[in-house]
């Protein structure tokens, strides 16, 4: 539903009254100068007011420490199979026929109309330690979902479903099939032509999908809060011990834990930016 | 290339399939889509199943009781004034950022386009701890709110703010392709004929964007209906006056009025799923 | 069509900032502030007292009405203590700050907001008290009657985050006081190090740390966990409300002391000193006590206290932050502070 490909190739407008265009974009860069540069710069020289060595001290502290591991280990590993299921469903949404297809597709971007809050609400309801699963799960063999990292990435999964698979869908639906109906000719069956021919003309779409939701991921809090345990060490993700931090008025700890996370955030954002280019760039031959 | 606006079209048109490849073995194509369609029921309809019974746990008569609440009543007046102002926002000066974004060449163009991108990753707790740092009491900006009597952290205005930043990428986001596809070719003409930049936006290059602007709209504000973690933080979950329905959520759980808490976020599921849905009909319709 | 979409826009932006400009008045300019019209009283508590707060700021309304002529609506909320000291320190103008435990109105004073000695009201300024208890399932399956039985491996236990919440704090310092006193079974006495061994064992049992004491209350109620640690008033609240678990009060805990202040700063900005320290000497009036009693707090009023003790049993050791701890000033650092003694525990615990 997000829509993931920024145009590469910028089109100049027929010529106007310079100050005009000045004042576009001037109004642009206003814009977002106020509402994003000077709040993300606030908090950068809050955290490097006492320079890296204390912001590095804050990090390798073993609460701080140990949320930002979690919090990397587990959007990670809900980004690859975000990845895989995601490229599965947009597979089965392009090209097959099925009752209740109509409904997949509606699916799928239900999470976005979700606040975070209630998604891992829900999530305790049905698979928490008193269900009838998470119950069983506990006596039988002796896991936890819920309160634990399994919970994390489940919640993780839910609130990113849309990403990999919207990007994957639109380039799917208008891909080139003579390399497939090629392959065919040349013999080869439907598992490997998706191997082989398919699933490699996707690889763009596939990584930037799930980068972007890995990013999305290292942010979350509305559902992890309720999720996760939030046990230091344990159970405690990133953005929630900034949470803690900021509300027990730990400045410096939260604006050092909100620095690596925003650094971290930009340079995923940067590479999904730049994979959207080379896709524009690779369609348009 | 990829806007909701084209994806969902193209979708609902029969699905593309390569002609001669020997399809999948019919069973392995079920179990394809069985795995893919258990694993959309397990991850995404089940809980909503436990949403819609949770908030009809004690009949309809119990949940339309809990959502007349004078509370309910004003939490979502809030969660609706922010939403509206913030697609007010979005839509003039995110239209303004896509047109600049595609159109104009200009030294950090790449950074202009990056920065934009950042609110999708951004955690809202940092959100509201940014906000914090500029408008709280020993905020950058205090000061200048003192000596202009001005709330804005633990206020209404915080929170706009702060719903501003997590929505600014969707309006761009969604005009920036459509306008790229529509081209210059239209406009040039335009030009041509003698049509001030004005007339020509109005007329040549905005019906063509509308459904990008449209889906931009629907996206932003259901976003800005759903926000919990930087409002909860820059706003304070005060009730009667920084209580969004969101917060009113987290209250009512606390409160143990659990059909309450989840008739409304019943509520604010259903209207952004209405506003989705009922936005691609209408486009169905139009075409 | 995009004319009508431009119209819709215009008018839901105006429709908007009408809404906004109408529906809020600037948040710090008051109505009179002595005796004519209406005013305002904004108050922030921790999470338990909520029930409590609920009635009382309708029952001071009414009495205030009748008294002075003049109409008082409350805006409130209700979060962990630490944190609602913390909002209220960024910049919440509270009028009135109903919180925890005394530590939490001392990080507001030094901040500046609050310029008198809060102490001087009744009972060194303690509004309410409670105590440190267990919330057990219905028939106490695991059979935990005092403080050993929480170190019992495989035990799952809910108590909130000390980060946040002034009720995680009073459950950390009980435990470790009944320990120090020897009244833990096999912990020696006055002994730091012993304590400190039996606070880890506890701590490993702990399974989620939920954000103030009310959710950590609910979050039992739904099912997690064996034991919540937490206050005997939040206890019998959730009883009230129907639910069945069980109070178990330990031989030995902690008095926890709720303190209360108007916050000078505001209320002077507001104008609404007069209607604020009003509503706080109305809390330790005998009325209000027993409203507080109802909804399970143990009064400091002694009458009143007197003719509710058969809802609040004895406890056989109780001792307070003064007699144990030297107050929070000592033990704040001492236990919470960067290197203190629970901040390293749970480190250590899991490594």
């Amino acid at each position: 539903m997000t829509s993931l490909t920024p145009p590469l190739t910028v089109q100049e407008p027929p010529r106007r009254a310079p100050w005009g265009r000045w004042g576009i974009q001037s109004a642009a860069w206003t814009y977002v100068t106020l509402l994003l540069l000077i709040p993300l710069a606030v908090i950068f020289q809050d955290g490097l007011k006492g320079g890296l060595g204390t912001l590095w001290h804050s990090i390798s502290l073993p609460i701080a420490w140990s949320a930002l591991k979690l919090t990397l280990w587990t959007s990670a590993l809900m980004a690859v199979i975000n990845a895989i299921m995601g490229t599965l469903t947009a597979y089965v949404l392009v090209r097959y026929e099925f009752p209740g297809k109509a409904l997949l597709n509606a699916i799928v971007d239900l999470p976005l109309a979700i606040p975070t809050l209630v998604t891992g609400v829900m999530l305790v309801v049905l698979y928490g330690p008193q269900s009838f699963v998470g119950a069983w799960l506990k006596n039988q063999m002796d896991w936890r979902i819920i309160f634990a990292p399994p919970g994390i990435i489940l919640a993780l999964l839910f609130v990113n479903f849309p990403f990999v698979v919207r990007a994957v869908q639109p380039v799917l639906q208008s891909l080139d099939l003579e390399s497939e109906e090629a392959a065919a000719t040349l013999g080869a069956g439907p598992t490997t032509i998706f191997w082989r021919v398919t699933l490699p003309a996707l690889w763009l779409p596939i990584a930037s999908g799930a980068l972007l939701s890995f990013a999305r991921a290292i942010g979350e809090f509305g559902a992890i809060v309720i999720v996760a345990g939030n046990i230091p060490l344990r159970s405690q993700t990133a953005a929630v011990y900034v949470f803690g931090e900021v509300e027990s008025a730990n400045r410096q700890g939260a604006s050092a834990m909100s620095i690596v996370m925003l650094s971290l955030a930009f340079a995923l954002v940067l590479v999904v930016d730049w994979l959207r280019k080379r896709g524009r760039k690779d369609a348009e031959e | 290339m990829t806007t909701v606006a084209q994806s969902t079209t193209e979708l609902n048109a029969a699905s593309r399939r390569p002609e001669n490849i020997r399809s999948l073995s019919a069973w392995r194509r079920r179990l394809l889509i069985g795995v893919v369609v258990a694993y959309a029921a397990l991850l995404i309809l089940a809980p909503l199943a436990a949403l819609v019974s949770g908030a009809f746990a004690k009949g309809l008569g119990a949940s339309l009781q809990a959502l007349s609440d004078p509370d309910v009543f004003s939490a979502f007046l809030l969660t609706l004034k922010i939403a509206f102002l913030t697609v007010a926002v979005h839509g003039l000066l995110g239209t303004v950022l896509a047109w600049v974004l595609v159109r104009y060449r200009f030294r950090g163009h790449w950074l202009l386009n990056g920065v934009i991108d950042l609110p999708f990753a951004v955690s809202p707790v940092v959100v509201g701890y940014m906000l914090l740092l500029l408008f709280g009491r020993t905020g950058l900006f205090a000061p200048l709110l003192e000596a202009l009597d001005l709330k804005v952290a633990f206020a209404v205005p915080g929170m706009i703010l702060a719903t501003l930043f997590v929505t600014l990428p969707f309006m761009a986001r969604e005009v920036m392709p459509v306008l790229e596809s529509f081209g210059v070719e239209q406009e040039h003409a335009a030009a041509t004929l003698g049509a001030s930049g004005w007339q020509t936006f109005w007329m040549v290059t905005f019906p063509a964007l509308r459904w990008g602007f449209i889906y931009g709209v629907i996206l932003t504000f259901a976003r800005a209906l759903g926000e919990f973690g930087a409002v909860l933080v820059v706003g304070g979950g005060i009730q009667g006056r920084t209580e969004t329905l969101t917060l009113f959520i987290y209250r009512a759980l606390d409160e143990r009025q659990y059909v309450g808490a989840y008739s409304a976020a019943m509520v604010l599921g259903l209207l952004s799923l209405v506003l989705v849905i009922g936005t691609e009909l209408l486009r169905k319709r139009e075409k | 069509m995009n004319k009508k979409i431009l119209k819709t826009l215009i008018t839901l932006t105006v429709m908007s900032l009408l809404a906004g400009c109408g529906g809020q008045s600037t948040a710090t300019s008051n109505d009179a502030s002595d005796g004519t019209g209406s005013t305002k009283l904004i108050l922030g508590a921790y999470t338990t007292p909520r029930e409590a707060y609920g009635e009382l700021t309708q029952l001071f309304a009414s009495q205030w009405k009748e008294k002075n002529g003049q109409e008082v609506t409350f805006e409130e909320s209700y979060l962990g203590s630490g944190a609602q000291s913390r909002a209220i320190v960024e910049g919440f103008e509270a009028d009135i700050a109903a919180l925890s435990l005394d530590g939490d109105i001392q990080k507001i004073a030094d901040a500046g907001l609050i310029t008198h000695d809060w102490h001087t009201l009744p009972n060194n300024g303690m509004v309410s008290t409670s105590i440190v208890a267990f919330a057990v399932r219905k028939g106490n399956p695991k059979n935990i009657h005092d403080w050993a039985d929480l170190a019992q491996p495989g035990l799952e236990i809910l108590t909130p985050d000390p980060k946040t919440s002034g009720g995680a704090r009073w459950n950390i310092l009980a435990l470790y006081g009944a320990a120090l006193r020897g009244k833990v079974k096999d912990v020696a006495a006055n002994d730091e190090a012993a304590a400190t061994e039996f606070l880890k064992s506890v701590l490993k049992n702990v399974t989620v740390f939920d954000k103030g004491a009310r959710e950590s209350i609910t979050n039992f109620e739904a099912g997690t966990g064996d034991v919540a640690i937490t206050y005997e008033n939040e206890v019998l609240v959730g009883k009230q409300a129907g639910q069945d678990y069980e109070l178990v009060i330990p031989a030995s805990t902690i008095l926890i002391e709720n303190p209360i202040s108007v916050v000078d700063t505001y209320v002077d900005k507001h104008g609404t000193r007069k209607v604020a320290e009003g509503f706080v000497q109305f809390l330790f009036t005998k009325e209000a006590q027993e409203v507080f009693a109802k909804h399970g707090l143990r009064s400091l009023d002694t009458e009143v206290a007197e003719a509710t003790k058969d809802q609040f049993p004895a406890v056989t050791d109780l001792f307070t932050i003064t007699d144990q701890f030297k107050g929070w000033e000592e033990a704040t650092p001492k236990y919470f502070g960067d290197d203190g003694i629970y901040t390293q525990a749970i480190v250590e615990i899991q490594q």
